[in-house]
């Protein structure tokens, strides 16, 4: 007799599996680190079609799912990120840029949402592998391509930050 | 708000996907996997790399033993230099050298020649040998020293010395009747670089003392019965006094034909080992084929060890070059993306 394990504790056996149970850490780091839903879940699809085409060169033994599909979303995000600068290097030249502020993330008090706006992007990917979706250190640590020191470090600089400026108003 | 307030409203906020991105990541994630990639595909890269360490000690381990293997059947050439034959041809006796790049032992024990029977003989022989190493010479100068044993022969003198080059000198008595079968057991002791047999016939210097005595003993009777007969004093005297100087010359002649007899009885074989000029003497090293085929193996290793030593050295600068490229262009990426993620 075989007892199936959870999906939390043995390594998925499809990518369907591994989406269904990480799709919402994807978009939530997504979403902290652009700020833009709409680029968030673009970016989600765009990560799980890499991670689809890299999903046999996934090894459960070095990590799991979870940060391993984190590192995709990163990587991912990165290049929209060197996209995006293009872009706004050649609108620059046009005309200045505009730029939309809107609730990323719901349930989120205005004073909070403020706050987070003003973080970099850097810092806020720190709070929302470390707060929001609650990854260890290491695991972190993985994600981010730094030590886990230096994860600890960003992190208490910018909760630091991030009081500072809820409580400015 | 403190921090711990920022964190709990932080994770209650917790993002959920949409319903409409849920549907579109599982028809992502539920199409089908692009195709398995081979073992020889997977070989590609960091892992062929990574496998090419182990197969090439595979190679360089497999390339000494084979090495090893097959040349540790072979002693090598046989030296062709030999020393000058130190021969010497007596006016009765012969002297037979052997040439001196007497490569096959076989032939040149056949040509070791032996004493006469029914006559006496002088016989001595030479015999320069070379060995391969140090162990060898201790062990080729111990059979000779039981070889003479065997034979009811002797020791004379044993000169041994080991160092870069080892060397062992032997004298050797062993009765003459067992003279070629002792020259012929020594021969087999190394590869033969001279060999030198000289025999001196001592039959006609004995049969000369032999008449000689014959002609002193018949001079003492005659001389004694002339002192029987003698009446004068003074006669008998003289004739004693000649009787005294025969009997001395028989003593004397009785001496000679026994220092011959024994010249006859024991042949001389002088013996002289030396190893290779090549074999390291200091080096230790036995003589059976496994331990020479490990020798070589050994020495085909350190020298593939010194070629990749120099490869290494030579290709150094290079993959220092190349670490040192990729450590900067990993650094600028990481510069370019903390400057990326610097915005707010």
């Amino acid at each position: 007799m075989t007892l199936e394990q959870p999906l939390a504790v043995r390594p998925p056996r499809t990518l369907a599996e591994a989406a269904e149970a990480h799709l919402d850490d994807v978009l939530g780091y997504l979403l902290y680190l652009t700020r833009d839903r709409e680029t968030a879940e673009d970016l989600a699809s765009s990560t799980f079609e890499k991670a689809l085409r890299l999903w046999n060169r996934f090894d459960p033994g070095r990590g799991s799912a979870r940060t391993w599909l984190l590192g995709i979303a990163r990587t991912t995000a990165l290049d929209w990120f060197r996209a995006e600068a293009r872009r706004r290097k050649r609108e620059e030249a046009a005309a200045p840029p505009e730029r939309v502020e809107e609730a990323f993330a719901e349930g989120l008090s205005p004073a909070l949402e403020a706050g987070l706006a003003t973080l970099s992007a850097g810092e806020r990917e720190v709070l929302a592998l470390r707060v929001v979706l609650e990854l260890d250190g290491d695991a972190t640590a993985r994600v981010l391509g730094i030590s886990p020191t230096a994860v600890s470090t960003r992190l208490s600089r910018a909760l630091k930050r991030l009081e500072e400026r809820v409580n400015q108003g | 708000m403190t921090v711990n307030e920022i964190v709990d409203e932080l994770r209650g906020a917790r993002p959920r996907a949409s319903d409409a991105l849920r549907l579109q990541v599982m028809t992502i994630a539920t199409r089908p996997a692009p195709r398995t990639r081979t073992f020889g595909e997977r070989l590609r890269g960091r892992r062929r790399l990574a496998l090419l360490v182990p197969a090439g000690a595979a190679v360089a381990m497999a390339a000494a033993v084979v090495i090893g293997v097959t040349r540790s059947g072979s002693t090598g050439p046989v030296v062709a230099a030999a020393p000058e034959s130190t021969a010497r041809s007596g006016a009765t006796g012969e002297a037979l050298v052997a040439p001196p790049t007497a490569a096959d032992a076989a032939t040149a024990q056949k040509a070791a020649p032996g004493p006469l029977t029914g006559r006496l003989q002088r016989y001595s022989a030479a015999l320069s040998l070379e060995v391969e190493d140090n162990d060898a010479l201790s062990d080729a100068t111990q059979q000779a020293l039981r070889i003479a044993r065997d034979l009811g022969g002797y020791v004379v003198s044993v000169h041994y010395a080991t160092g870069d080059q080892g060397s062992a000198s032997l004298t050797l008595r062993v009765p003459t009747a067992n003279a070629a079968d002792a020259v012929t057991r020594l021969s087999g002791l190394g590869t033969i670089l001279a060999q030198n047999v000289q025999i001196d016939d001592l039959q006609e210097s004995l049969d000369t003392l032999d008449r000689r005595e014959q002609q002193v003993r018949a001079r003492i009777a005659a001389l004694g019965a002339a002192i029987d007969r003698a009446d004068d004093a003074a006669e008998r005297a003289r004739l004693e006094e000649q009787r005294a100087q025969a009997r001395a010359e028989l003593r004397a002649l009785r001496a000679s034909q026994a220092a011959t007899a024994a010249e006859a009885r024991n042949a001389t074989v002088q013996l002289d080992l030396q190893t290779k000029q090549d074999s390291g003497g200091a080096v230790p090293s036995s003589g059976s084929r496994l331990d020479r085929a490990l020798d070589k193996a050994l020495a085909v290793l350190a020298w593939e060890g010194i070629v990749l030593l120099a490869v290494a050295i030579a290709f150094a600068p290079l993959a220092l070059a190349a670490a040192a490229v990729l450590a900067t262009r990993r650094t600028r990426r990481r510069h370019e993306e903390d400057r990326l993620l610097a915005t707010p």
